[in-house]
């Protein structure tokens, strides 16, 4: 039962988060209009992911493992790429906004807002199809009330979407700048999470030199240390389990896993420090510029 | 003219882009699901082990259904004969729950595993065989292999009369027909060797030598049987030598004549039963099977108690009648893949054995003919000898190489 619970929380906790975060964005600059297409954005991936995992389930044909895995990775890619660009876009955006934030977003919000929406959608829908084929196989299986086994994966998502809440909460909570500063670096560290398992996903389907794949004949060491066994990073899951609760937190929102390649945590690195780096030195100048605006103008002020 | 605002054209080329991941879910890389009368294979996955109903299956849409009777989240492999790559996994199992996994594979070797609470290398790990054609094969491989096939049929239907004749003559105590036919009736089979091997207990019937069968604890039949007994004072001789003696030497007395009506009439039936089952309509080959077969030839030749040493036909010596058809064997194999092997880029390797094919039947073409007859191999000496297994070498190396060009 608690493993039920856990595969739902799991396959809930970043998605929520993700869309935790793009709310509290839209809260503060005003703008529930937007909020609304958030809503229509992960409405549609859960409709779509639950259509698609029935079909899959039920209908003639399922998905092969290959296409499933290249799916999974490619939208998380795709979703980083997303992610990230929203989160330069706002920092710019914040930027120009000057004094007055709230009069002035009205000017235009990532397309209208349809950006946003969208992100919201590739983050769902991303988990969405995996989790929806497993609440329909689990609702199919008989040994276990369908019911029983339906509710206890979806009380795992609804934990999710709380902490997700929570976020929200808190969110709104903060002053504003510290908000624009923090929700992003919680974005991007999110982001360098999907990064590494989508990596993980096209290592298992093959598509990128992994653990699950012999080094090609006539390799040299460098290339021969990527294949096979000597492409884990670490595998630890012997002391953080897979499917306990610290497992589940942990790779719903950082995308640590007990068990990860180099080539995961070498993506990881690559993407998570330069990008943070640049955001928070993108940040605390804007703060700073915004500051001395500020006292320059009081300066001009008083006679 | 509008000028469309480029951030607004940011957030369409992002939503068409979701779309189009999309949409992707929906047309690629789809497989049939089990029908819902069809069969699927029963994986019973504890904490502890992972027991696959059966372990075997024919090639195709293969689905598992996995049952998890543990106390933890499971998951469940298939992995390639590595142990490494996963042709497919289903996650997420809950206790109590079941999943399907739905996989296509084609003949070969594969293993299954569990992953009880996603921990490690997992527990149960069982080889599990899938057996039928390949699952695709473009209609020039068919082309190829049917060609082949063909060639392989042919032969075999050769062998049979050709068979029956020489047996004919031991049977009737004409030992020098017999002498005379033993080489020349060895030559069809020797070229297609790779295929009657695949049967498994055919070729030892057929074609096993007196250690050979020894070894395997199987009765000592077959062509090289009554070659033994065809040359029996070389026999007698060779098993005192030294390094021989230790064999037993019950069998080498003369057979009577019921004895020969019995071997000769086994070995009509062996090859009459190889014909029956290379001309049977499920009978395949795969391309590797063919350029592997060729490399199977050579190293035959080559093999310790092969051809280059002398102990192919340790009593009657006429070991260069198998070598040449061994060659020739490999040769037919090579020929019949080259378009393939062109159409890879190879034409370098395709240039490389025609010319080392040439090289080894000019030196082997010294030795005499299939019509005029060839030397005795224990005429032939060591530096000649060498001579041969270095043109061998030399043409086993390239043709090493044929199963990568050909199979992409």
């Amino acid at each position: 039962m608690l493993g039920t619970l856990m595969i739902g929380l799991r396959e809930g906790l970043e998605a929520a988060l993700v869309v935790g975060v793009l709310l509290a964005y839209v809260h503060r600059i005003g703008r529930r209009d937007v909020a609304k297409r958030i809503w229509i954005g992960v409405g549609a991936a859960v409709l779509l992911s639950m259509i698609l995992g029935a079909i899959l389930t039920y209908g003639a044909y399922g998905l092969s493992f290959t296409a499933q895995e290249a799916i999974g990775g490619s939208l998380s890619i795709l979703a980083v790429v997303m992610v990230t660009w929203m989160v330069f876009w706002m920092l710019r955006a914040s930027g120009d906004l000057g004094a007055d934030l709230r009069g002035q977003v009205d000017r235009a919000l990532v397309g209208n807002g349809w950006g946003v929406a969208a992100i919201g959608f590739v983050s769902v829908g991303r988990e969405g199809l995996e989790t929806a084929l497993f609440i329909w196989a689990t609702t199919r299986a008989n040994d276990i009330s369908p019911l029983t086994g339906f509710l206890t994966a979806v009380s795992g998502i609804v934990i999710a979407i709380i902490l997700g809440w929570l976020l929200y909460r808190g969110m709104l909570r903060i002053n504003l700048t510290v908000f624009f500063r923090w929700s992003g670096a919680l974005l991007i560290v999110f982001a360098a999470g999907v990064l590494a398992y989508g990596v993980h996903d096209l290592q298992e389907a093959g598509f990128l030199p992994g653990p699950f794949a012999p080094p090609p004949p006539e390799a040299g060491a460098f290339v021969a240390a990527w294949f096979g066994e000597s492409a884990w990073a670490f595998q630890l899951s012997h002391l953080i389990a897979p499917d306990g609760f610290l497992g589940a937190l942990l790779k719903g929102t950082i995308g640590f896993s007990p068990e990860m390649t180099k080539l995961e945590v070498f993506a990881w690195f690559l993407y998570l420090v330069p990008t943070l780096t640049i955001f928070l030195r993108a940040s605390f100048a804007q703060e700073r510029e915004r500051a001395a605006r500020k006292i320059a103008a009081t300066q001009k002020g008083t006679p | 003219m509008t000028i469309t605002h480029p951030r607004r054209r940011v957030g369409q080329t992002l939503t068409a882009l979701a779309t189009l991941a999309g949409a992707t879910i929906a047309l690629t890389g789809c497989v049939p699901n089990a029908a819902p009368d069809a069969e699927s294979i029963a994986v019973t996955a504890s904490d502890t082990d992972c027991a696959v109903e059966t372990a075997e299956a024919t090639s195709g849409t293969v689905t598992f259904t996995v049952q998890n009777d543990g106390s933890t989240v499971n998951e469940f492999y298939v992995l390639g004969a590595n142990k490494l790559t996963i042709i497919g996994e289903v996650e997420n199992i809950a206790p109590g729950a079941s999943r399907d996994l739905t996989v296509q594979v084609g003949p070969g070797d594969y293993f299954t595993n569990c992953k009880p609470g996603m921990i490690g290398a997992g527990v149960g790990q069982a080889p599990f065989v899938v057996n039928g054609e390949a699952v695709e094969t473009s209609q020039e491989d068919d082309a190829v292999i049917a060609q082949y096939i063909g060639y392989v049929k042919s032969q075999t239907e050769e062998l049979v009369p050709q068979v029956q004749e020489f047996v004919d003559a031991y049977q009737a105590g004409d030992d020098e027909e017999a002498k005379r036919l033993f080489p020349l009736v060895r030559i069809s089979y020797e070229r297609i060797e790779p295929t009657a091997e695949q049967f498994g207990d055919l070729d030892p019937k057929i074609d096993y030598r007196k250690p050979g069968a020894l070894e395997e604890g199987i009765p000592f039949t077959g062509f090289h049987r009554i070659e033994q007994d065809l040359w029996l004072d070389a026999a007698i001789a060779n098993y005192s030598t030294p390094e021989k003696d230790h064999y037993p030497k019950d069998d080498l007395v003369a057979l009577t004549p019921e004895e020969r009506a019995e071997l000769g009439d086994q070995l009509v039936a062996d090859i009459t039963e190889l014909k029956d089952k290379v001309a049977a309509p499920d009978f395949t080959l795969t391309l590797a099977d063919i350029t592997e077969g060729a490399k199977g030839l050579l190293d035959e030749v080559a093999a310790p108690d092969g051809k280059l040493p002398g102990e192919e036909n340790e009593f009657g010596h006429t070991d260069l009648y198998d070598f040449y058809a061994n060659v020739e064997g490999a040769q037919v194999a090579f020929d019949t893949v080259r378009p393939l092997a062109e159409a890879n880029d190879a034409s370098e390797l395709v240039t490389e054995l025609d010319e080392r094919f040439a090289d080894m039947f000019a030196l082997l073409d010294e030795y005499g003919s299939y019509d005029a007859g060839f030397v005795f191999y224990d005429t032939v000496d060591e530096t000649q000898r060498a001579e041969l297994a270095a043109s061998l070498s030399a043409l086993s190396e390239p043709m090493s190489k044929l199963t990568a060009a050909v199979v992409k």
